[in-house]
């Protein structure tokens, strides 16, 4: 079994691309005058949290490739490194991405991480480099090891993770509408990502793909960008801060204070820490089901439309009244 | 990637990046009117009924009434946040007033007042 395989960082190779691309995008905002928005400070935050991101690799990258490294000492198998394995690898390695990233919008302690993606109310490529700092901590890398049991590398599963990462910084932007028809349909695009960065009720915990956007076809969870609902961008609850450390760690100070408050039960402690987020324990909060409840007893109009399928149309004060 | 090479890309290209959009304009706050305001106040609390605005001079803050209680819409960057006036300590301060969240991830703001609104703003605070 190879031991010895090195692939190279492709996220950091791409910092030059990535650089480039900002200046691009700008240069097209500024000569066409649409196409997104900049605000140095926003800007500045989401640059540092992605130096802060790369930083944190080489820190804490040890402790998960300690552990796929052990794992791939007690694999079965070796696949080995041929093209067709590379490919395999980075399609499986997507499906991971997929439920990764569900798990880091539907479980508040994988959320504590993820916030702070979500965390910018502009939305461009800048905005895809304000990644976390504290994935580690998630101890989501074990989502990885099946990857590694059935014989892929760590070292070739960390490469396509980072070509994954790579092909979504492109996403990142308003200045792309719509791509083809059938790029649409089966890939990621600006246009479906820009759904998952929205605000709105209707885009609440949709569209979790990385590159395929047919993950979100098949487990239920894709709901299209809409011409008539503007994606509004950032958090429910909008931060109020450009302070790097604050984006960073925000949710894990909550996620401290709520879980230590007095007088609870440990099930209620634990909720506050591995519930969705929006959980509280007295019901003075709303998870993203509530949200849509609320909204569509507001705008009952959208009953049946994308992202409130699940809302069934004959009850929805009952609903409502539960939110 | 050579580690030298990759600290002169990630610290030159922040720095590049930070010079031009604060040369090209892009620093500058947002400005409310009574009526952004009032629609910033929606996006934020959609739940919420707003009865009534009152802007500081300068346009970057603004207290908001509503049946549920008051709260606090400021400038922030190009945009805008939101937070009921609840848990908050007030404290003066030489521009204004300093309004201090127990939020870590909104931590305050300080208000902007002039001498005319000033003795107002303080009172609304004490009131809220």
């Amino acid at each position: 079994m190879t031991d010895q395989l090195t692939f190279p960082d492709a996220v950091q190779w791409a910092v030059p691309f990535f650089i480039a691309a900002i200046l691009a995008e700008f240069l097209w905002i500024a000569i066409k005058g649409r196409g997104g928005r900049y605000e140095t400070r926003d800007a500045v935050t989401s640059l540092i949290m992605g130096a802060g991101n790369i930083a944190s690799g080489f820190l804490l990258g040890f402790i998960a490739y300690g552990f796929f490294m052990w794992l791939w000492r007690i694999a079965p198998l070796d696949l080995g490194t041929s093209i067709p394995v590379i490919v395999l690898c980075f399609v499986l390695d997507d499906l991971r991405y997929y439920w990764v990233h569900r798990f880091g919008h539907r479980i508040r302690w994988v959320w504590a991480s993820h916030v702070n993606h979500h965390s910018s109310q502009h939305y461009n490529l800048t905005t895809a480099l304000r990644q976390t700092w504290t994935y580690t901590f998630t101890f989501m890398m074990v989502v990885r090891a099946p990857l590694i049991l059935l014989g892929f590398h760590p070292a070739m599963v960390l490469f396509v993770g980072g070509l994954n990462l790579i092909y979504q910084f492109w996403i990142h932007t308003e200045a792309i509408g719509k791509m083809p028809r059938w790029f649409e349909a089966v890939m990621n695009t600006p246009s479906h990502h820009r759904a998952h960065h929205g605000r709105n009720a209707r885009y609440l915990d949709c569209n979790y793909a990385g590159v395929f956007i047919i993950w979100d076809k098949l487990f239920g969870t894709f709901v299209p960008e809409q011409d008539d609902d503007r994606v509004d961008y950032g958090l429910v609850h909008n931060i109020g801060t450009f302070n790097p450390l604050r984006v960073a760690f925000h949710e894990w100070v909550a996620i401290w204070r709520d879980a230590t408050q007095p007088g609870l039960s440990l099930r209620q402690r634990l909720a506050y820490c591995f519930a969705p987020p929006g959980y509280s324990h007295d019901g003075s909060r709303d998870g993203s089901d509530a949200i849509k409840a609320k909204h569509l007893a507001r705008h009952p109009e959208d009953h049946g439309t994308p992202g409130f399928e699940r809302f069934d149309k004959k009850m929805p004060n009952t609903q409502a009244k539960n939110a | 990637m050579p580690l030298e090479i990759l600290l002169v890309l990630v610290g030159g290209g922040i720095g590049g990046i930070t010079l031009l959009l604060h040369l090209t304009g892009k620093s500058r706050q947002r400005v409310l009117t009574p009526g952004s305001a009032r629609s910033e106040w929606a996006r934020h609390a959609p739940d919420d009924t707003v009865t009534d605005v009152t802007l500081t001079h300068d346009g970057h803050v603004a207290l908001i009434r509503t049946p549920a209680g008051v709260g606090l819409l400021w400038a922030f960057g190009a945009d805008t946040v939101a937070r009921p006036l609840q848990d908050f300590d007030w404290l003066d301060h030489p521009r204004g007033v300093r309004i201090q969240f127990h939020d870590f991830g909104a931590p305050g703001v300080v208000i902007r007042l002039d001498d005319l609104e000033r003795k107002h703003w303080r009172h609304l605070l004490e009131t809220a």
